[in-house]
């Protein structure tokens, strides 16, 4: 089946890489926040990086990437129908 | 075997056939239906911040909040460390990572019930204004699943203990983890939308 690694100690360096990029993601963040930039390049800025670490957890955490594309489709599906709904709302 | 049961094990195999399981399937919809839940409670928060600008929105503390995400961010790597070390067949070192996560799973809830008595003690509610009651309807809602996800931990890590994960069998721990890591997402989106932008 998918998804069961075979090795999997050798997929402790990938998920402390990961936590490494996230922390200073993170840091990044509090840094940009505390005045670096101006709304609105500062709200873009923070809204990318957020997901960008979002999609990392769902990548490597939840083992999104590699296995049944199932599962990404019935995460991704109520986030894109959030965000049509969210869109709608500010045209209408 | 009887018919039903007969049925049931055809169902499994057709679902093994496509690359899924059943047990993830479930717990993959049930996050779809808290990516609703979570979307509009945010929704609501960020409409009225629109439109009121939430001026309390200021006293809260970035630096001490971005330990606590901090904190979260560390115990999604112990569970999927725990999940690691099962599937190696290391059923002592699944035992440690849950009881981490546990441990970083109550740190994280301590710092959310000092940054609410912080709150209450400047006169912020649940029911003192607008801010107020969306704010802690969403985080509070947020905690109730960390409180609930530590609780699973523990069931998971007395299971673990008992002997009822292998190398083979521990799909039990990777649905926690998917749980636990979609809880964590939910804080990642939070943070940023809630506390960093203004």
């Amino acid at each position: 089946m998918q998804g069961q690694p075979v090795q999997p100690a050798r997929r402790w360096p990938l998920y402390a890489g990961v936590f490494l990029v996230l922390i200073l993601m993170t840091v990044l963040e509090v840094v940009i926040a505390g005045g670096v930039l101006a709304p609105p390049a500062l709200n873009l800025v923070l809204l990318g990086i957020s997901i960008t670490k979002a999609g990392l957890v769902a990548a490597f955490y939840m083992h999104l990437r590699g296995e049944s594309r199932m599962y990404t489709a019935i995460f991704v599906l109520p986030v894109l129908l959030l965000l049509a709904f969210a869109i709608l709302s500010v045209l209408i | 075997m009887s018919h039903d049961a007969m049925m049931h094990a055809e169902d499994f195999r057709a679902g093994a056939a496509l690359g899924v399981d059943h047990r993830k399937v479930g717990m993959w919809l049930f996050i779809a239906s808290e990516v609703m839940f979570f979307g509009g409670l945010l929704a609501t928060y960020l409409h009225y911040k629109y439109i009121l600008g939430f001026p309390e929105a200021s006293g809260l503390n970035i630096v001490q909040v971005g330990i606590n995400t901090t904190i979260l961010l560390t115990s999604s790597l112990t569970v999927v460390l725990a999940l690691s070390s099962i599937r190696a067949g290391k059923g002592g070192q699944l035992s440690i990572f849950l009881l981490l996560t546990i441990a970083l799973g109550l740190a994280f809830l301590s710092g959310q019930v000092l940054e609410f008595s912080h709150l209450y003690g400047e006169g912020v509610t649940l029911t003192s204004s607008v801010f107020g009651s969306s704010f802690f309807t969403l985080t509070g809602f947020h905690g109730l699943h960390v409180v609930a996800g530590v609780i699973w931990a523990a069931i998971v890590l007395v299971r673990g203990l008992r002997g009822a994960f292998t190398a083979e069998r521990n799909m039990g721990v990777e649905v926690f983890g998917l749980y636990w890591h979609f809880v964590d997402i939910v804080w990642i989106m939070l943070f940023t939308l809630i506390y960093l932008i203004p």
